[in-house]
């Protein structure tokens, strides 16, 4: 590929060797290291579902008005799922890990939304 | 409820007499929502499902104190709260709007869990029922007019 900032391709090279040291080889224990990733990763993975589900209370421009407080999204996003808890009775509204689905659960609730999470299974 | 001054810091309402005295009254009904409508999952299929039970409704019941204390106080403050030849005037930040539509929504709800959670208008109200009917109602007047007039702040 020919190209005019092919100066720049060099002087990372240069950098890159200039800099670059030696690294030593881990000399953690495998057990020890597999037991941390997989209870970080159990509570990091995104294995929650926040569903709000639909009753006849709550009024259609509130619960647009919460979605976009709660979520930051834009109208239009919050009103297709405010429609969707409208008409099929619930809607999956994110994905997340154990402690942010709890966050914002926690959240819809103070507005007093009919919102829980669920393992995604 | 009348929105008369939006800007990005403040809402300014003026209130007629009937819902002068009116939001008061329902805002005083606050808290309404039984904690135990509050549920973090159906399927309770969660790490610690218990636990993370408790914290949600730790949280909750924090939250409810603090509301409390800001309703009385902006009550009680004649800068926000203050009483004009025709009703009242009301003069919130766009926080404090947020607020009150929890508050607000709170009544709503809980008087519609009391109601018995019906789908539809209970056909015949009693003297029992027709308090919390009217409540959830006029919660739900004030409600609206709030979220109008934040669509309209410029």
């Amino acid at each position: 590929m020919d190209s005019k900032f092919g100066w720049l391709d060099k002087r990372g090279v240069i950098f890159y060797v200039g800099v670059m040291a030696e690294t030593a080889t881990p000399q953690i224990q495998p057990g020890i290291v597999q037991t941390i990733e997989d209870k970080s990763k159990s509570s990091l993975e995104p294995g929650y579902l926040v569903i709000c589900w639909n009753d006849p209370v709550n009024f259609m421009d509130y619960v647009t008005h919460v979605f976009q407080v709660v979520f930051g999204w834009a109208r239009k996003k919050a009103e297709f799922h405010m429609l969707q808890v409208h008409e099929q009775g619930k809607s999956v509204l994110t994905r997340e890990s154990l402690e942010k689905a709890e966050h914002y659960v926690h959240q819809l609730q103070k507005y007093t939304l009919h919102a829980t999470m669920e393992r995604d299974e | 409820m009348k929105l008369v001054k939006a800007t990005k810091t403040r809402l300014v309402f003026e209130l007629g007499q009937r819902e002068k005295r009116s939001l008061p009254q329902i805002l005083k009904l606050y808290p309404c929502v039984p904690s135990a409508h509050h549920v973090l999952s159906k399927s309770g299929r969660l790490p610690d499902a218990e636990g993370n039970q408790q914290l949600l409704e730790e949280a909750l019941a924090e939250q409810r104190e603090e509301n409390k204390q800001l309703v009385r106080a902006l009550l009680a403050d004649p800068k926000r709260f203050g009483h004009t030849d025709t009703g009242a005037r009301l003069s919130l930040s766009p926080a404090e709007v947020e607020w009150l539509m929890q508050v607000l929504n709170d009544v709503r709800v809980g008087s519609w869990v009391i109601l018995g959670s019906p789908d539809k208008k209970p056909a015949e109200l009693n003297a029992t029922t027709a308090p919390h009917f009217l409540a959830m109602e006029m919660a739900g007047y004030f409600q609206m007019q709030l979220l109008e007039a934040l669509g309209r702040e410029t």
